[in-house]
Parts: structure tokens; C-alpha cells; sequence
């Protein structure tokens, strides 16, 4: 029946056997390609994506860093500054045109406009605007996460009851209070979820960028290598990219069961 | 003893753009009463609690609030207050608080501020301690103990308005507002909580024969008819349907208090028995109710009337 759960078992063998599902197809794949073309580097077989996998993690010789190690490296930091600058700044914004009539006549419209532009649209704005260093990769992201989630927060301030407003008023809060301790609890797992969302078109954004201008990142070895077909190196980049996606959705899910644990119990 | 005033409404009056929907309200509530406000529906019964809780104030008239241990004293409502507690129909708790956390959150905001919580961080612990310690006690009261730990997603509509009640009961608040407590419950939980204030008003009647201030006053909106005389001590009707042509107005001015009496009252063991005040129901019916009648506004406001001759016939100290 529609909706109806099933028991946690058929939840994980299904998992894996979507999986194995995809590894089968993949093999399959690349076994016919290397039957028709035994020196095809498209579709790698499993002993080439060995050699590649071995190449990005070994030590390089020219530029004598680990590949995975450097680009992971550079990638991370880009993306926890931009999405910790797009975050802090999309709170204050949103808590502050939820919170008072004129800060949101003021900031909608222009929030509004700027949240339909997609960021990669303004990469040549970011250029000219930051450069090419670090600051623009950082400044990029954080712009481009900024006016969706600042929209996040401000509907969620919206939506919290002028009950509870009145009600925490009439316990003794101030206005600082009832900002601090009643409508940023209540907007905190929200945003979270917000986040989660845009942790996807932040990495379009900067794996775009590193692709134009990097000379590390996920984005540059994965134009580098495909520019000289070596797509043995490229796959595992764009597991290892997938696993990132992962691993960041998962600790963003354990923080918001952590700080909001209301939430998940069906608020 | 005569009893203090715990609210004063002198010449409230209020609207909406051009649309009146208050007239010259004016309303006195004692300390340690239980009074229950009727009113046909859009007669601005909320308009009302909103003003004296100070949300929206109104347009003309006074809301004095008189709070205070042992000396009472009296200050005009401007805004919210922590003077007044209120628990309302929906959105009683907050959501993001556990029941314990819930009762406790208005001894947090009264007692500490947010410098004092981030920068006395283990002065701060101990008070925590012993917030959590007091909301516990209010809970047990209620008789919710066991369900401290619950977020209100995870309690029941009843269990969620006893602690909304023991939120507003921890403040001891000069007056104790309820915006249609029990109007989302089913009749067994609404009948549990309506003995539950029956209990808080025997706490009252205690109060004053050791000659102490009454601890509790409530201001009860409902739209339940036996509710209203069952629960309150007395009733007041606020309707648009009163004889304002006679007034000299030429448009209706909108609602005011047309009935103001006594209601029976019972002890939470009693057994409920609305039979018992059926001529005064039928009573409030016509007076407040029924969109024919149109009786003078002082017609049925009897209340002082009535206290003055029960304090004739009691026996002198």
C-alpha cells in the first residue's frame, strides 16, 4: 500500500543491491567497450581505475604533494568558508527582515531578485569583483548560498506562532531574548535542512570555478585529467566527490538531531 | 475582608479601520476570582484578552493591572507583561522545550538574562538546577511528573494545557488569562482540566480564611456555556446585542459587558451537574446570545449587587 514503511533489513538489502546494481551495469559497460577498443580509456576497466586511484593517492612526483590529499584539502576549505560566510550572513539578514517590517520592505525585493540569478551566471562579476585567489571561490559560494537561505530564515521566523511570541513576553523576555532564545530555536533545524539543500549547488558552483580558474581542487584535476583522457582518475574523483557530498549531509543531520532534537521527534 | 482588584477596564473601547468592535468596557475583576468571559462569536472576546494582555492595545480606555505579594499596586497595560500569564487554546508550549523545560523557560527569562547565561556560565548551572527543580514541582502539581522528559509533539492535548497551565502558574502572575483553554480537547479531558482549575480556586478559598491574598485570579474565555458556570465563580457577557438606539447612538457601537453575576460554586468533587443552573444559562441565552434582544447595557449587571448583600448576610468577624 502507498506509504506503508518496511522492516529495516529490506531497507539495507535494497540499499546494497541498488549498489551492486549500479557496479554490475558499470562492469558490464566497460568490459564490452575494452572488447570492442582494448586501449579505450573511456570506460575504464577495474585494473585502470586501480592505476588511477594509485596515481591520485601516491605521492606526485613533480609537484610532490598527494593529488586527493591537496585537492581535498583546497576544495574543504573553500566550501566550509563560503558556506560558513553565506551562512552567518543569511541568518543575520533573515532573522533581522522576519523580525522587523522594515528591514524586510527594504532587503525582500532585492533578495528576492538575486536569489533566481544561478551564481555560475555571475562568475565573471566574481572575477573582476574578487579576483581570482581564494577570496573569490569564497566569496562566490557564500553569495550564492546567501539569498536562498536568507529566504529560509526569514519564512521561518514568519512561521513561528504570535502566541509564542506574546507568550514568552509575558514570561519576562526581552526583545533580544525572544530573538536568541525563542525564534532561533525554532528556526536553527530549519536552516540545517536549508543547508543541506544548498551544500549541492555550492559545490556546482565551485567545482565550475575550479574548473575556469583553479590550480587545485576537485574541479581543476578533473578538467586537468579529462583534457588528457584520463578518465581513470576522473571516476574516483567523482566518488571521492560524492562521498564528500555524503559525509557533509550526514554530519549536518547528526548536528541537527544534536541541536534540535525536538525536531526530529515529528514537530 | 474586602477583596482587592487585580484588573480595572474603565472606558475601553476598540475597532477595526472604520468597523467598531468595542464600547466602554469597563470591567473590575477581584483578586482571587475566577471569571468567566461569554460572548457570541465575533463580539470581540479575543479583542479583549488581546488588550489586556497587552498585545493590541485599544483605541480608547484603560487597562490597569494591580499586582504586588502583599501591597498591591496598580500600572496601565502598555504591552505584555510577565504580570499577567496566558495560556492559549493552540500553541500553548514551545515546541523546542521538553515539558520540565517548558514550566522552567519563564523563571529563565524573569530571573536571569542572556549576558548572565553566556558569561556566569556555572552561577548560571545552579540556578539552572534549581529552575528545573521548582518546574518539576509544578508539574507533579498538575499531576504530569512523570512526563518531564516529553516535548509537546510527544504529548497529548491535555497533557500539553496542564503544563501550559503550571508554565503561567510558576510566574504567580497577578492574573491568569485562558483564550479557550480546553476548546481543542475531547469532553473527558476537558471535564479533568475544568476540576483542575476547581482545585486552584479551592487553593483561593483557603487562602482567604487564613486572611492571605488569594494566589490565584483567572480571566477564562470560552464560548461553552455550562464551562463558563461551572468553572467561574462569576460570569460576565460581553454581546453586540443590547439596546444601543436607546443609548442615542444611531449605528451599533459594538459590544459591551451586558451580563455580570454570580455563578454557583463547585468543589472538584462535586459531581457535575449543569441542571443545577439551567434558569441562569437560559438567562445568559437571551441576554447575551440572542441577536433580538435588546436590553439595556446595566440590566443584567448584577455582580456588586450581589456581593454587597453576601456580605450583609455573612456573620461579622
Amino acid at each position: 500500500m502507498i506509504g506503508e514503511p518496511i522492516a529495516r533489513v529490506w531497507h539495507v538489502t535494497l540499499g546494497i543491491g541498488a549498489v551492486l546494481l549500479l557496479l554490475i551495469a558499470y562492469t558490464i559497460l566497460s568490459m564490452r567497450q575494452h572488447r570492442e577498443n582494448p586501449d579505450d580509456k573511456t570506460i575504464p576497466s577495474w585494473s585502470q581505475l586501480s592505476e588511477g586511484v594509485k596515481k591520485s593517492v601516491e605521492v606526485n612526483q613533480r609537484s610532490n604533494e598527494r593529488w586527493v590529499v591537496a585537492d581535498a584539502q583546497a576544495t574543504s576549505l573553500r566550501l566550509f568558508w563560503g558556506v560558513f560566510w553565506g551562512v552567518s550572513g543569511s541568518l543575520l539578514i533573515g532573522m533581522l527582515m522576519g523580525c522587523f517590517a522594515f528591514v524586510e520592505a527594504f532587503l525582500y525585493p532585492p533578495l528576492a531578485f538575486l536569489a533566481k540569478i544561478p551564481p555560475i551566471a555571475l562568475l565573471a562579476v566574481f572575477f573582476v569583483l574578487a579576483g581570482t585567489g581564494e577570496t573569490m571561490y569564497v566569496t562566490m559560494i557564500a553569495f550564492g548560498v546567501l539569498p536562498t537561505l536568507a529566504q529560509t530564515v526569514y519564512l521561518a521566523v514568519k512561521e513561528v506562532p504570535a502566541e509564542l511570541r506574546y507568550k514568552a513576553y509575558t514570561l519576562g523576555a526581552s526583545h533580544l531574548e525572544i530573538i536568541w532564545n525563542v525564534l532561533l530555536r525554532h528556526v536553527l533545524p530549519k536552516l540545517i535542512d536549508a543547508i543541506r539543500l544548498q551544500i549541492g549547488p555550492a559545490m556546482v558552483y565551485l567545482i565550475a570555478a575550479e574548473m575556469v580558474v583553479g590550480d587545485v581542487g576537485f574541479g581543476y584535476r578533473i578538467r586537468l585529467q579529462f583534457k588528457l583522457l584520463n578518465m581513470s582518475v576522473v571516476y574516483p574523483y567523482i566518488v571521492v566527490l560524492g562521498a564528500f557530498g555524503f559525509g557533509i549531509d550526514y554530519a549536518l543531520r547528526k548536528l541537527q538531531a544534536f541541536v534540535s532534537p525536538w525536531y526530529a521527534k515529528g514537530y | 475582608m474586602d477583596q482587592p482588584a487585580s484588573l480595572a477596564i474603565d472606558c475601553l473601547s476598540h475597532g477595526f479601520g472604520t468597523k467598531p468592535v468595542l464600547h466602554d468596557v469597563q470591567l473590575r475583576i477581584l483578586r482571587g476570582q475566577i471569571v468567566a468571559l461569554v460572548g457570541p462569536s465575533g463580539c470581540g472576546k479575543s479583542t479583549l484578552l488581546r488588550a489586556i494582555v497587552g498585545t493590541h492595545l485599544p483605541r480608547q480606555g484603560t487597562v490597569t493591572v494591580f499586582s504586588g505579594n502583599s501591597h498591591l499596586t496598580g500600572h496601565v497595560v502598555e504591552g505584555p507583561g510577565r504580570d499577567r500569564g496566558i495560556v492559549y487554546q493552540h500553541y500553548s508550549l514551545f515546541p523546542f522545550l521538553t515539558a520540565v523545560e517548558n514550566v522552567a523557560f519563564g523563571l529563565m527569562l524573569d530571573q536571569t538574562n542572556i549576558s548572565y547565561r553566556l558569561f556566569k556560565f556555572p552561577r548560571w548551572l545552579k540556578r539552572r538546577a534549581e529552575h528545573l527543580k521548582q518546574a518539576r514541582e509544578f508539574l507533579d502539581r498538575v499531576g504530569l511528573g512523570s512526563a518531564a522528559s516529553l516535548y509537546p509533539s510527544e504529548m497529548s492535548g491535555g497533557m500539553c494545557q496542564r503544563v501550559a497551565v503550571a508554565q503561567a502558574l510558576i510566574m504567580k502572575p497577578a492574573l491568569l488569562l485562558l483564550d479557550e483553554p480546553f476548546g481543542a480537547l475531547d469532553e473527558a479531558m476537558r471535564e479533568e482540566l475544568q476540576r483542575m482549575l476547581l482545585g486552584l480556586y479551592q487553593e483561593n478559598l483557603a487562602a482567604r480564611r487564613k486572611g492571605e491574598l488569594e494566589p490565584h485570579t483567572m480571566f477564562i474565555v470560552t464560548h461553552e456555556l455550562n464551562e463558563a458556570l461551572y468553572v467561574g465563580d462569576r460570569v460576565v457577557g460581553l454581546s453586540q446585542y443590547w439596546d444601543w438606539r436607546q443609548a442615542g447612538h444611531a449605528q451599533p457601537p459594538g459590544a459591551t459587558v451586558v451580563y455580570d453575576c454570580s455563578a454557583p460554586i463547585f468543589e472538584p468533587d462535586d459531581t457535575r451537574d449543569f441542571s443545577c443552573f439551567a434558569g441562569q444559562r437560559e438567562e445568559i441565552r437571551d441576554v447575551v446570545f440572542n441577536p433580538d434582544s435588546a436590553y439595556p447595557r446595566e440590566k443584567h449587571l448584577r455582580y456588586w449587587q450581589e456581593l454587597e448583600q453576601q456580605r450583609e448576610a455573612e456573620p461579622a468577624p
